[in-house]
């Protein structure tokens, strides 16, 4: 190869290096933020979705506890079908004994305080009455997710709670955490 | 012979520059990966456990409100208790105080009941003492307050079955 097409040659490379090396820096710092961007977007809804799991399940532990509650204090005297309104209202509104019941459950199987707080914080208590059904000699209330108790009276005295679902409760069946799915570049 | 050295090198080089644009993406993506996959197995690890502990706990949780409720329904005196409570704890026994006419039953130290009954009674025969008359029972355990209001002072569960 004659010089002056070695030069030419030179001169191409140079111009092509300084093109490439242009190119890289300005794709990397791209690559870059599309990475921890996409990273963070998909970590974000999964831990998001993740939690969500884990409010679901304190507020329905609401419910079963004020539930348990509300059977017990039944059974322990206030028979009369007038009493099951105030009985229940009662329950529902004190608050702070009903994040003490679900916080007993936690602290019991070992769960500290912060990540207790951690969840009530996303969670509060669950929302709503937990009555669903409130007849004449015919009350319902939820007691969780998938979960009913059944009170039934005649002539204004209990007959019979069926507090079946209750002691079949079995919150594995119904909320479980999903695996992490790929990660997606795109 | 130097200006073909040079124009041989800045062609390497424009080759390896190349080679490296392609690599860099996959270099990125990696890095994301190793990003996203650490936090979310970390968040799994931890919220499963969570999950699962909780969903643990409810099962004695559930057996000794079953017990508790139960026995307002069924029991009449410490002999039906000690049914009741084998029925879901076949394992695990009540204890009596005669002195508090009370029945301490312990699932665990955060699953407690204690039953409260309104007479003693005497096996003449045996002459071992029992409780009868089912007056009410302590959830203030499984309530989350701090402890049952009355604590056994004696075990005499001996001879009820």
């Amino acid at each position: 190869m004659d010089t002056k097409k070695l030069k030419i040659l030179v001169v191409v490379d140079v111009v092509i290096l300084v093109a490439l090396f242009v190119l890289l820096k300005s794709l990397q710092g791209g690559y870059m933020e599309q990475a921890k961007r996409t990273a963070n977007e998909q970590e974000t809804a999964y831990l998001e979705k993740n939690t969500q799991v884990l409010v679901e399940q304190w507020r329905s532990i609401d419910q079963y506890g004020m539930a348990w509650k509300l059977v017990h204090t039944v059974l322990s005297g206030a028979k009369s079908e007038a009493a099951f309104g105030p009985a229940l209202a009662a329950i529902e509104a004190d608050k702070d004994a009903r994040f003490k019941q679900i916080s007993h459950i936690y602290t019991g199987v070992g769960i500290n305080d912060k990540v207790q707080n951690g969840i009530f914080e996303k969670a509060g208590l669950a929302q709503g009455s937990i009555l669903l059904k409130n007849e004449k000699n015919s009350k319902e209330i939820s007691c969780g997710k998938g979960c009913v108790v059944k009170f039934d009276y005649a002539k204004g005295k209990l007959k019979n709670v069926d507090y079946s679902a209750l002691v079949q409760y079995d919150l594995s069946k119904t909320l479980k955490i999903e695996k992490p799915g790929e990660y997606h570049f795109e | 012979m130097n200006l073909k050295n040079i124009s041989i090198a800045l062609t390497v080089l424009v080759f390896g520059l190349v080679i490296m644009l392609f690599m860099q993406k996959g270099n990125y993506v990696n890095q994301g990966r190793e990003h996203y996959e650490k936090t979310t197995a970390n968040s799994f690890k931890g919220n499963s456990m969570v999950l699962d502990l909780v969903n643990n706990g409810i099962e004695m949780n559930k057996q000794t409100w079953a017990v508790a409720c139960g026995a307002l329904q069924t029991v009449k005196n410490t002999q039906d208790m000690a049914k009741l409570e084998a029925k879901f704890f076949p394992m695990t026994k009540g204890s009596n105080s005669i002195a508090n006419k009370t029945r301490r039953f312990e699932a665990s130290s955060a699953n407690v009941i204690v039953s409260y009954f309104g007479k003693v009674e005497e096996n003449k025969t045996t002459g071992v003492k029992s409780l009868a008359d089912l007056q009410s029972v302590d959830v203030s355990v499984l309530l989350g307050k701090v402890a049952p209001a009355a604590e056994t002072e004696e075990s005499a569960d001996e001879g009820e079955e």
